[in-house]
Formats: structure tokens, C-alpha cells, sequence
């Protein structure tokens, strides 16, 4: 019986090629939705899935790793001095204007670190090094950045903040879809470019005992005067302020006791590992995109597709052969015998559709990630599940088909 | 006769080896048949009694529309009769269940048709294979089987032609092979030879008749073909659904 199904599929080649078209379809639009929003959520957490820090330290305000209040900088130097942490690493994320030389603005965030700490560093450099990030102003952007900011490659100069900025260096596969441009930098730098929008001064009140608080006040300076406002890059000050603060702990320290220590010690702080961190932004982006949705709705299209499409072909396949499945019915073949033709047919068509339809997914992958930069992440679990899909769909789409074969009178046999 | 042409490698089967001289392999009672024509019901068979005795060649001929398809459909048990019941091998037939009914087909009855209704994507061999395969039986031994009865029927060089690329006399002595491989004991005929022309359509038939006296087969022929008459050992008449002789 397995060769009449086969065989019955092959004799009309023309019409098993459209149905592997519509299940290629099929495929093709799953696989690239559910890569999409794979690559999608991993490439908003890129950043926190790079470093190599234990613990990131941030505001217990943190919407997400790139949307969060400040740290005082004097918190990175205490938390140096807890016990149980090996080494603390302050990281500074502003948000920034870049301005080409053409006068083309875009919105950039910037990434600035330590060139020579161990907690962070860029990946995936393709052009230039780490070390030129000593050079004040000096930036390392990703290769699919260098349209979209109206930059020609390393060695050109836009401004930032009114700062001119140098690209000294190129990555790759490092852009989150979700955000602004990132600018590496060194934390001068970024310190240079954050303040570069804002003065701060002191403003002191005395209350009613005559005790004296004060508050860092930041006001917005206004964009026609940054030039004029513009910093000097300088080290971090205690009274700068941080985004986040990377922890190592010792060998020897546990985790959570170096974790409660660090809450303890500053108020208004939340440790969290990398992968809480990573996630909180995962969850963020999801909910607010709402890109679940959209790209499910893509997928569920495919199907639906597929379904209609397979569904027609093998009802259609079961008409030309009606005469045949009256012969086995005739013969004494069991309903389940019939069926097994049809939903073997449907089998054969899912894994010939699916193979091709599998291997354009990797050709488009490839396409994307290195033209767009958009990461349609593809794993062997994602594969499998859409080859699962794939099977359920054809199976389902056996469904009228097999309505018919139920309806088929073997007393047609005898009918000319 | 019959016992004696049993090859010694194949195994007669109980059911023939006690069946005494006068034994029937098919015996319908009191047949009637109607078909309903929006709300009048057309009479097409009425009073149909007959018996087919074991291991002969039974013709049922008559003029077109007197209900012979309808008879043979109704006593393979493809069809319900709104009357009467059909025995066979002793077993009341209309009592059974669809599923049941699909059974005893696939275990006791061989088809021949007037369109062949081979597979036209399988070969010769595998459409002789096909009826191995539905009784579970696979493999070398549904392949040496098959190819074994293709040889009987002088198509051993044939095996791997598809329908297509075979004569209508030759399709017709696949689908005999199709129909004898598993051994049934009843074999069921709509007008075989209707498609084949008149030394062709001898051919097969003596081809067919040879065959199932071999193997003690029963076979129950519809025909208008009066020149394949010699063949049988008795004929039915049928005229406007009733027996006229035997
Ligand atoms: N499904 C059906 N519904 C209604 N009437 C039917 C049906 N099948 C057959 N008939 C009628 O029953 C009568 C007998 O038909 P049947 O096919 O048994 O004749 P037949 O003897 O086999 O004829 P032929 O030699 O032309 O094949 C005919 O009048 C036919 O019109
Ligand atoms: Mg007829």
C-alpha cells in the first residue's frame, strides 16, 4: 500500500509541484516569523547576553536594561569594597543625537565602558580595535548602522551631542532591532556626551531645624547651546552617575548572600544576573511590541495557506482516484486502509515540502542577517517544531479528503 | 475433478475438503431489490432464488437493464437488498456489519471488472501485490506470490509493464491474478470480457475457468458475451429482475 500512495502523488507531478509550493509557503512564512521573533527578542538582549558580569547592579526602577534611572557613581566604588565581589565595572548607556556631516539626525544610544575592564567588551569586531577607544570620542558602530547614520566607514567623523566622534572600528551582529543606533565607546567618552545635554548644580534647602539637603539637580541644557556647554572627557567622578554597575564575585562567594549585601548596601539598587536582566528586557519588548501577535498572525497566514492549499490538492488527487478507492473498498480494505493512503500522501507531501521550504529559510536567514541586520534565528528546535506544524498541517488538511473516501460506494465498481 | 487437478504444493482448505458433493458456496433467498426514484420505488429484482455449487463456473446473463449488475453487487455483498438474504460459504451475509461485511470480502472473494480497475501508477506486479498486501501479507513472500501467479497467467515477462504499456486482453489476465493471488474461494465477475474483443476475451476466460478449477474457486460471472457460454458450467437468465431458467 505504501508504494500506491507514493506513486499515486508522483503520477501527477504537475500538481504535486503546486502543492509543494503551498507548503513550502507554508513553511518558508513560519520558520521566518517564528525566526524573526526569536531573533528579534535575543538581538534586544544582545548587550546584557555579552557581558560577562555575575551581577548587573541597577535602579530598582528598571524597566529594562537600556530604560532605567541612574546610579550614583560613589555606589560602583562601594560595591568594590563589598566582600565577595572580585571586580566592579561601571556601564553608561545615554541616549544621545547623532548628527552626520550632511545633517541627516538620528537618535543613538551609547554604549560606554571601560576599553580595559574585563566585564564588557564588543564582540564581533571586523574593523579596528578596542584599544583606539582610548582616544577620546572615538566610537565603534555596527556595520549595518553605517547606512541608516549616513557614515561612510571608519576614519569618518559625526557629531554626537555636538561632540565630534570618530568611528574607529566596525561590529557586526550586534545591533539590538529594537533600539537606536549603539555607539561603543569608552566611558569618557559617554560620560562626556551624557552631560553634554545637561548642567547639574547643587541646590540646597534648610528646614525648619536648620539641617541642610541637598539634591543633585540636572536641567536640560538647550541643543543651540551644547557646543558651547560641551565636557572635556574626564574619569568618573563620585558625583557622576552610572547605569549600571557589572559584578564579579569570587570564586568562593555565593551568589545570592554577595547579591543581598549589594541591595543592602544601596538602597534603591536591585542586583540581578545577566539572564534575569536579559529577560526583564525579552518581556519588555514582547509586551510592548506586541510582535507575539503580529508575527503569530504572519505564521497562522502560512498555515491557513497551507491548509487550503493541501487540503485542495489531496481532495482533488482523492477525485482522480475515486474509481481506485472504490476498488480497494470493493476488494476489503478497512477504512483505516484508505485513510492510511490519503494521510501517508498528506506525510509525503509535508516532508518534500518541507526540506526545500527549510533550506530557502536558511538561504533568507543568511540574506537578512547580512544585509539587514536582522537576525531570523533559526535552531534545530525551532526547525523541528515547524516540521512538527508542517506534518499537523498536511495530516489536517487530509480531513475532507478523507470525508470523501468515507463516502465512497464500492458498488461503483460494477458501474461502467 | 475438481479435488483432483489441486496441485500438491497448495494447500486445499478445509472448507473445500469437507464440503460434500452438493455443497453451495452461494445461495440467495427470496432476493427482491428496489431503488428509490424520488418517492416511488422502482422494483429491479424480484423473487431471486439461486445457488451457485461449490467450485463451479456460474454465468448470469440477460438483457441490459434487467438487473444483473445489481444482483451480482447485491450477492458480493456491496449492496443491501431491500429483501431476502444472500448465504455465502454459510454464512448469512446480510446480517453482517459494514465493517464485517468489508472483512469477509477481503478474506473470501476475488473481483474481476469489466474496466480491469487496475492501479494504473503500480506495475503488474504490484497490483498483483496489492491484494497480498491488504490481507497483511508483505514483503518477499507477497512478491514471490505474486510473481508466481503472474506466471500462471503467462505475464511472468510482464511484471514490471504498468497498465499503460499492457494490452486490454493482458490487463484483464493481471487483474485474474489480482483476483486469484490470496486464494479466494468465490471469484466475482461483471462482464469481463465486455472490453476485450472476441478472441481475446475467449482466451481470458478459458484462462480464468482453468484457474479456478484448479483451485476449487466458485466463480460468479454477469456476461452478455454469448460466446464465452462453453466456459460455464450453468447459466442463469435474467429478465426484468426475475430467474427465467437455470
Ligand atoms: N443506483 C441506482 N438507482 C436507481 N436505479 C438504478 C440504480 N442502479 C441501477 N438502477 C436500475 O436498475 C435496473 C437494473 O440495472 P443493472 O445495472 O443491474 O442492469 P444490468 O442488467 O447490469 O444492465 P447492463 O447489462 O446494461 O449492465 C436498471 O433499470 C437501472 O436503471
Ligand atoms: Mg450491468
Amino acid at each position: 500500500m505504501a508504494s500506491l500512495a507514493r506513486k499515486n502523488l508522483l503520477e501527477d507531478i504537475p500538481r504535486f509541484l503546486v502543492a509543494q509550493a503551498g507548503i513550502m509557503f507554508a513553511v518558508v512564512l513560519v520558520t521566518v516569523q517564528l525566526g524573526i521573533y526569536r531573533g528579534f527578542l535575543k538581538s534586544t538582549a544582545l548587550i546584557v547576553d555579552e557581558a560577562e558580569a555575575d551581577l548587573w547592579v541597577s535602579s530598582e526602577d528598571m524597566v529594562y536594561f537600556e530604560l532605567t534611572p541612574s546610579l550614583a557613581a560613589e555606589n560602583l566604588f562601594e560595591i568594590q569594597g563589598l566582600d565577595g565581589v572580585e571586580l566592579a565595572e561601571p556601564l553608561l548607556l545615554p541616549s544621545a543625537q547623532w548628527h552626520s556631516q550632511s545633517g541627516q539626525l538620528s537618535t543613538m544610544k551609547v554604549i560606554g565602558f571601560d576599553p580595559d575592564g574585563e566585564l564588557f567588551q564588543p564582540w564581533n569586531i571586523i574593523e579596528g580595535n578596542p584599544e583606539q577607544l582610548d582616544e577620546p570620542f572615538s566610537i565603534l558602530i555596527d556595520r549595518t548602522n553605517l547606512r541608516p547614520l549616513d557614515i561612510g566607514g571608519v576614519g569618518e567623523v559625526a557629531d554626537i551631542n555636538s561632540i565630534p566622534s570618530t568611528v574607529v572600528g566596525l561590529t557586526e551582529g550586534t545591533q539590538s532591532i529594537a533600539s537606536s543606533a549603539f555607539a561603543f565607546t569608552s566611558l569618557e567618552s559617554a560620560l562626556a556626551y551624557s552631560t553634554t545635554a545637561f548642567s547639574t548644580s547643587l541646590s540646597c534647602q534648610s528646614d525648619a531645624d536648620g539641617n541642610l539637603s541637598c539634591d543633585r539637580v540636572a536641567r536640560r541644557v538647550p541643543q543651540e547651546n551644547w557646543a558651547d556647554n560641551r565636557q572635556e572627557a574626564r574619569t568618573l567622578q563620585a558625583s557622576d552617575t552610572v547605569t549600571h554597575v557589572l559584578v564579579r564575585i569570587e570564586n568562593s562567594a555565593n551568589l545570592e548572600e554577595v547579591r543581598a549585601a549589594i541591595e543592602s548596601a544601596i538602597p534603591g539598587a536591585r542586583a540581578l544576573t545577566g539572564e534575569q536582566v536579559a529577560e526583564r528586557t525579552r518581556l519588555y519588548w514582547r509586551d510592548r511590541t506586541g510582535i507575539g501577535f503580529t508575527l503569530g498572525m504572519g505564521a497562522a497566514l502560512g498555515v491557513v495557506v497551507g491548509v487550503v492549499i493541501v487540503s485542495q490538492i489531496l481532495y482533488s488527487s482523492v477525485s482522480d482516484h475515486i474509481k481506485e478507492f472504490g476498488t480497494l473498498k470493493a476488494m476489503g480494505a478497512s477504512d483505516w486502509t484508505l485513510y492510511g493512503v490519503v494521510i501517508e500522501q498528506a506525510m509525503w507531501m509535508a516532508v518534500t515540502g518541507y526540506a526545500p521550504g527549510t533550506a530557502l529559510c536558511w538561504f533568507i536567514a543568511q540574506w537578512t542577517a547580512s544585509s539587514m541586520g536582522i537576525v531570523v534565528l533559526i535552531t534545530p528546535l525551532s526547525s523541528v517544531a515547524v516540521f512538527g506544524i508542517t506534518l499537523a498541517m498536511c495530516v489536517g488538511s487530509a480531513f475532507f479528503a478523507i470525508q470523501k473516501v468515507t463516502r465512497v460506494d464500492p458498488a461503483i465498481v460494477f458501474k461502467a | 475433478m475438481t479435488l483432483l487437478n489441486v496441485p500438491p504444493t497448495r494447500n486445499a482448505t478445509p472448507a473445500r475438503l469437507n464440503c460434500p458433493e452438493d455443497c453451495r458456496t452461494i445461495v440467495a433467498r427470496d432476493i427482491g431489490m428496489s431503488y428509490k426514484l424520488g418517492d416511488r420505488r422502482v422494483p429491479v429484482l424480484r423473487d431471486i432464488d439461486l445457488s451457485v455449487r461449490s467450485g463451479n463456473v456460474k454465468l448470469l446473463m440477460g438483457p441490459s437493464g434487467s438487473g444483473k449488475t445489481t444482483l451480482l453487487s447485491i450477492l458480493a455483498g456491496l449492496l443491501s437488498p431491500t429483501q431476502g438474504r444472500v448465504e455465502l460459504l454459510g454464512e448469512n451475509i446480510t446480517a453482517l456489519s459494514k465493517a464485517q461485511l468489508s472483512r469477509f470480502r477481503l478474506e473470501n472473494i476475488g473481483f474481476i471488472f469489466q474496466g480491469f480497475n487496475l492501479f494504473p501508477a503500480l506495475t503488474a506486479l504490484e497490483n498483483v501485490e496489492l491484494a497480498l498486501d491488504l490481507r497483511g501479507i508483505r514483503g518477499k513472500e507477497a512478491r514471490d506470490r505474486a510473481q508466481a501467479m503472474l506466471e500462471q497467467v503467462g505475464l511472468g515477462d510482464k511484471a514490471s509493464n504498468q497498465p499503460r504499456d499492457l494490452s486490454g486482453g493482458q490487463k484483464q489476465r493481471v487483474a485474474i491474478a489480482r483476483a486469484l493471488v490470496a486464494r479466494p474461494k468465490i471469484v466475482m465477475a461483471d462482464e469481463p470480457t465486455a472490453a476485450l474483443d472476441s478472441h481475446s476475451g475467449h482466451a481470458v476466460m478459458e484462462l480464468l475457468r482453468k484457474l479456478a478449477k484448479e483451485e476449487g474457486v466458485t466463480v460468479l460471472m454477469v456476461t452478455h458475451d454469448p460466446r464465452i457460454v462453453d466456459i460455464a458450467d450453468s447459466i442463469i437468465h435474467l429478465e426484468d429482475g426475475i430467474i427465467q431458467g437455470s
